[in-house]
């Protein structure tokens, strides 16, 4: 089966500085790649490259089989894009906000009226057609980008940081529709964010740093490259146990967060009633968990990636 | 063609969606001409017919400047709708016309065709004033004129576009544009005659395609078979350049090669944009 997305050797050099440094991975059809990585790491330098919004230094991008550098219009027939930024026009109605976008990617028009009844349905925003978007709330108006994005049937669909300054619960339901999407459509997805719990709904993840991929699996995958349980644990005297510890416990991952002492094993079924007993000071706090995105970010960058960005 | 009409019909939905815009639209170049029409006429029409004699007394500025106060509310409104640009930008829409599969030139043209139709649109609210400004012109040629209109206001919007593709910020784009009309404004024969003028600014005249618009229109408007030589002379009727007699043809190539050149220059500027 041939790749969705194909990107081979990507670079993208500015005066002084190398934005993103000769990267390379494929998005297979059908599946939901999230794109991660602190602000500056050059995600953004990469999508606009892949949506034919810049021009790259060096490096071929193949999408849906078509050459991004060579074959524009057909790459930009073939992808739907979600912007961070909003690019309603707020002016204008829902209805002609996706009258307008029919017209620009050339939608057959005796299938428009079926196709805009059809996208406003799928997020719910039939009632809402006829209203200007200024009087959409910010979820709305999330929505109605999303529903003209699809408009064009497009197989790949950017998601640029979909959920950025939106509510929980608001994000919450923007997940469903995207799902829904996946299922129902089948449409290739592409997407990034900061939250590292959203980027859990991922088939794969790359992660993205310094202007190159450091990783691209599976979520499962790359958590379980890190062992298996990671004990977080709180005592009186946490300097005291971390002695312990080390004298104890010989094939683990002990590392320190802001007053919690983090045990990196491979399972705590067996570790966690014999560790406890070893230990002479109280414990305060205990909780095992499996680890999440943020681990194997942490894993990977050395840091955060709330930390890294400014958001 | 489909993009053109697309991006052309959502700035004219805009524009008659704008109650502000519209209503000054309609004021403006109505107080032009009270300012230019009603006000100075007395002035000028002493400047202008002082060395005429008899046929002074057919010497009508108000005649002279309506064609010039259209011209002069074309380029004003074609050059500043292009800020449409600038809004689409800070306000993000323009990335959704970039990213789709309108191929670059029919953006220029269906922003150029927008702004111009606007323009056109005031232009032609002018004409209704006619009867009260105690002018008379035939009907049929009022009629031709406005095909014209259109065409000089896409060179000018084209100008506009242009601008407001390199500039990024709406204040930077009004001060260059200032700039840029007032010349083309009183460098132009629209409000006063640009005869025996210092060199560089008989330049300016030349390259103007306000010029040529306001001879055009002038030509096409006033009916010069029955007017006087000395009268013709006055009007600005006669315009030559490198002494040669400029026709109205070749004044409407001018300003055609105009155009076609600035939409080439605003697809140059819109393909290499990243929005």
């Amino acid at each position: 089966m041939q790749a969705m997305i194909e990107v081979r050797g990507l670079t993208k050099t500015y005066k002084e500085t190398d934005a993103v440094k000769g990267i390379s991975f494929d998005v297979e059809e059908g599946e939901i790649f999230g794109f991660l990585g602190p602000n500056g790491a050059g995600k953004s330098t990469t999508i606009n490259m892949i949506c034919t919004m810049l021009k790259p230094t060096s490096g071929d991008i193949l999408i849906n089989g078509y050459d991004v550098s060579k074959e524009k219009n057909r790459v930009r027939e073939s992808i739907g894009l979600i912007f961070q930024q909003n690019t309603l026009d707020t002016k204008l109605t829902a209805n002609e906000n996706l009258k307008f976008h029919c017209r620009f990617y050339n939608v057959p028009k005796n299938v428009r009226e079926e196709r805009i009844q059809e996208v406003l349905a799928i997020v719910d925003l039939t009632e809402s057609r006829y209203s200007k978007v200024e009087t959409f709330s910010g979820g709305m108006q999330r929505r109605l980008e999303i529903a003209r994005g699809l408009l064009h049937y497009p197989r790949v669909l950017f998601l640029d940081e979909p959920t950025v300054g939106l509510d929980p619960q608001t994000r919450a339901h923007l997940w469903e529709y995207i799902l829904k999407l996946k299922k129902e459509q089948g449409i290739t997805m592409f997407l990034t964010t900061h939250y590292l719990d959203e980027a859990e709904i991922s088939d794969r993840v790359a992660i993205m740093d310094k202007g190159q991929i450091i990783a691209v699996d599976r979520p499962s995958k790359l958590k379980d490259q890190l062992g298996g349980d990671i004990i977080e644990l709180s005592t009186n005297d946490n300097d005291q146990a971390l002695k312990e510890i080390h004298e104890n416990v010989q094939d683990a991952e002990v590392t320190v967060h802001e007053g919690t002492i983090h045990i990196k094993v491979a399972s705590s079924d067996a570790f966690i009633s014999s560790f406890l007993k070893s230990l002479s000071i109280p414990v305060t706090k205990l909780n095992i968990r499996k680890p999440t995105l943020n681990d194997v970010f942490m894993a990977f960058t050395g840091r955060n990636i709330g930390e890294a960005g400014d958001i | 063609m489909e993009g053109v009409l697309a991006i052309w019909q959502r700035d004219i939905t805009k524009f008659f969606r704008d109650k502000a815009r519209l209503f000054g639209s309609f004021t403006m170049p109505v107080l032009f001409l009270l300012i230019f029409g009603g006000g100075m006429s007395g002035t000028m029409e002493t400047m202008m017919a002082g060395n005429m004699g008899e046929t002074a007394a057919d010497f009508n500025y108000i005649e002279f400047v309506f064609p010039g106060i259209v011209s002069m509310t074309l380029l004003m409104t074609s050059v500043f709708s292009a800020l449409s640009i600038i809004e689409d930008k800070d306000f993000g829409y323009m990335k959704e016309i970039l990213v789709s599969p309108v191929s670059r030139i029919s953006i220029a043209v269906g922003k150029m065709f927008g702004a111009a139709s606007v323009a056109t649109i005031q232009g032609v609210i002018l004409f209704a004033l006619i009867p009260f400004l105690g002018l008379s012109y035939d009907p049929l040629s009022v009629l031709q004129v406005i095909p014209f209109m259109f065409l000089l206001a896409c060179a000018l919007s084209g100008l506009g576009l242009l601008f407001a593709s390199l500039i990024r910020s709406t204040q930077g784009f009004q001060m260059t544009v200032n700039i840029l009309v007032m010349p083309m404004i009183f460098l132009s024969g629209a409000l006063f005659p640009v005869n025996n003028l210092p060199g560089w600014m008989e330049a300016v005249v030349t390259v103007n395609p306000v010029t040529y618009g306001v001879h055009v229109m002038k030509n096409v408007m006033v009916d010069v078979e029955n007017t006087p030589a000395e009268v013709a002379e006055a009007m600005g009727l006669n315009l030559s350049v490198f002494g040669q007699e400029v026709t109205v043809f070749g004044a409407v190539v001018f300003i055609l090669i105009f155009a076609v050149l600035l939409a080439l220059l605003a697809t140059k500027s819109f393909s290499r944009a990243n929005a």
